[in-house]
């Protein structure tokens, strides 16, 4: 072999060299000319961050308005899970009554997961003032233990809660109004009992009255001792057990082995999700909305971006004519162009994360207030605090960064099959 | 005595192709079809040889950056061959065309057409790195040229830092810096005052001579006419006069 020849590099070698210069240089030409018309490029930063942090905006704040919406259902009143007898709750019978409490509270005891429990008895009764009468349903509670699982005593507006003390009953506002009644007058309770359906009606002192901010439960609810409820609906147990758990999210996951504990030829313990089907599906169409709002935005800054990079296009025609004439591929022409798609794009994912967390933070700290306002029978009493969540970020960041790519492919696939003499048409 | 001349012409004849860098076939080059069909350029033949100062000339209209256009695989023919270095290169693809034109052929535009975001240094630098030759090389080739056309100290500044003289001294010393068999030149004095763009015209001349760089130019520039050695003149894009002045 020719020395000479040997000491020629090879076209492989050649191939590779080019490789590493081109990149490099490709990069340079990318980073410079974003900048080229920067209040161009400045705006479209803009565009795409302030899209992204609009979308990181609405998840936080969607996922702070389901876990205010699911604060306020389980721990108003509802609690994240309920024991009830088997067939209780399809047929409202009073006669579905959970008989052995005191081996159902041992267990309840010993599990780590339920923080507290309070029992109930329930009914349907008939509620007379001397002025009124009105329907409502009336529960026996244990004043001590409901409490800790439900917000009845933070919800008294006037008058005590309840000691325990025999003949006592707090109202809902709206129903006292209706009942004409205020604190100390007597009212009827009239219910039918268990074991045959015989009337029992017993008089209450009116000794406190209650505002849950919730029309339905102010107006339709009154609450007794336990002890007492069970002697005038002639029951021994309780129908209803409500569960405060340690972890919300402990509703959520079936395999958790309590759930498995408390479902029993006899006992049925659903989760909230489960005892108002209706909110769950009304929170996954949330998330459904979040969704359609995300794609909306990125709809908008595909087509943002895509007419930036044409404009831009169209002004450097001529230069990229110029480039391939002098022996660019076109292939580089397109990386090129998606470079600067990617430059853009990192600059704008992290301006977005940026003012996406900056906007977030202050709403988890001073939260957003929606009082007045019902939503699926639910009425928002508290703000609502957003929530940030990593992953969220995470996943935007990205999925932003991958949509001003795929913005990028077609201006770049435009200006790669440029012909020079076209694209030079003003000029050789 | 007869087999000696047979031999001699045919090494004349070996000698011509090797000497031939460009030549182009019954290039026809039509836009539009139908009622709007212009044919910008007709039955094109003609060679170039190696060294050549060669002036393209003709009222606008006539073809001149048409043919150009074709000669530097910058468009693509409508009918007939493009030969450069003996590559027939009508047939090429894009890619192949692209690495050709590289390392082949030197542009020089008329509106000088440097990259504005790329310093002075950096266009000159452009080819070579596509090229990919080291840094070392680059460096020298570039420091060589930047004397060769007057810009020394001018190498960082960008394209509208500099005068449109200075300007086309960077396009001139782009074009030659890959070291490309063939120049092809748009009217390159066009923007220029007539003093600068006799200098220029002056340094390409004597860069032609040097390094025996083939020059073709389309122009309208009286100078330029008077320095060529050949001028292939068009009219309606068909070759109506071919003057060598050797």
């Amino acid at each position: 072999m020719n020395p000479q020849t040997k000491a020629l590099p090879t076209a492989n070698d050649r191939a590779n060299t080019h490789k590493g210069s081109d990149s490099g240089l490709v990069a340079r030409l990318a980073k410079r000319s974003i900048f080229r018309n920067t209040r161009r490029t400045l705006l479209t930063i803009l565009l795409i961050s302030c899209s992204l942090a609009a979308i990181l905006f609405t998840d936080a704040f969607v996922r702070g308005m389901v876990n205010t919406m699911v604060k306020i259902s389980t721990q108003t009143f509802l609690g994240e899970g309920q024991i009830h007898q088997k067939g209780f709750r399809e047929a409202n019978d009073i006669d579905l009554y959970i008989h052995d409490t005191t081996q159902l509270y041992q267990q309840l005891d010993e599990i780590s997961e339920i923080e507290d429990y309070a029992p109930r008895v329930l009914s349907g009764a008939m509620t007379s003032s001397s002025e009124n009468v009105a329907s409502a349903i009336i529960y026996g509670v244990d004043a001590v233990k409901e409490a800790k699982v439900s917000k009845l005593k933070l919800a008294m507006t006037q008058g005590d809660y309840l000691s325990g003390v025999e003949g006592e009953i707090i109202l809902g506002e709206q129903l006292a109004d209706l009942l004409e009644v205020n604190l100390g007058d007597r009212l009827v309770v009239t219910v039918s009992e268990a074991h045959g359906g015989d009337l029992s009606q017993a008089l209450f002192r009116i000794s406190g009255l209650f505002s849950f901010n919730e029309r339905s439960m102010d107006i339709g609810m009154a609450f007794i001792n336990l002890s007492q409820g069970q002697t005038l609906l002639n029951i021994a147990g309780v129908h209803e057990v409500a569960l405060r758990l340690q972890e919300l999210n402990q509703a959520d996951d079936k395999m958790l082995g309590f759930w498995h504990v408390l479902n029993t030829e006899q006992l049925e313990t659903l989760s909230w999700q489960e005892l108002v089907p209706q909110l769950s599906s009304m929170l996954a169409m949330t998330e459904y909305s979040t969704l359609i709002v995300s794609l909306i935005m990125y709809i908008l800054v595909c087509l943002g971006l895509i007419n930036t990079m044409f404009m831009s296009i169209f002004e450097r025609q001529t230069e990229f004519g110029i480039l391939l004439a002098i022996g660019t591929r076109s292939k580089q022409l397109f990386y090129q162009i998606m470079l600067e798609g990617l430059f853009i794009g990192l600059l704008s994912v992290a301006v977005g994360l940026f003012l996406a967390f900056v906007f977030c933070y202050w709403g988890s700290i001073v939260g957003i207030d929606y009082s007045e306002l019902e939503m699926s029978g639910l009425t928002l009493n508290e703000p609502i605090y957003l929530i940030i969540d990593a992953s969220s970020f995470a996943l935007m960041g990205v999925a932003t960064l991958a949509v001003t790519l795929i913005s990028c492919i077609y201006p770049a696939l435009h200006a790669a099959r440029l012909q020079p003499s076209f694209a030079m048409r003003k000029t050789l | 005595m007869t087999m000696l001349v047979d031999a001699a012409a045919e090494v004349a004849t070996i000698n011509k192709v090797k000497n031939t860098v460009i030549e182009t076939r019954h290039l026809c080059r039509e836009f539009g079809q139908g009622d709007t069909l212009v044919k910008a350029l007709t039955d094109a033949n003609i060679t170039i040889e190696r060294g050549e100062f060669t002036a393209i000339i003709g009222p606008s209209g006539s073809g001149k950056s048409t043919l150009l256009q074709l000669i530097g695989g910058l468009d693509t023919p409508s009918s007939g061959d493009v030969f450069l270095d003996n590559k027939n290169i009508s047939h090429m693809t894009g890619t192949e065309l692209s690495d050709f034109r590289r390392d082949h052929i030197g542009f020089i535009f008329q509106a000088y057409n440097l990259i504005p975001v790329l310093s002075a240094r950096e266009n000159i630098e452009y080819i070579m790195l596509l090229q990919g030759i080291s840094a070392s090389e680059r460096k020298k080739r570039v420091d060589m040229l930047m004397h060769a056309v007057g810009l020394e100290g001018l190498g960082d500044r960008r394209p509208a830092e500099l005068s449109g003289g200075q300007q086309q001294r960077v396009a001139v010393a782009r074009a030659m810096v890959s070291k490309p068999s063939i120049i092809l030149a748009d009217e390159p004095t066009a923007n220029l005052d007539s003093k600068t763009g006799a200098d220029l015209l002056d340094m390409m001349k004597d860069l032609n001579e040097q390094q025996n760089m083939t020059f073709v130019f389309s122009t309208h520039d009286p100078k330029i006419m008077e320095r060529a050695r050949r001028i292939i003149r068009l009219v309606d894009g068909c070759v109506v006069d071919d003057e060598r002045r050797d």
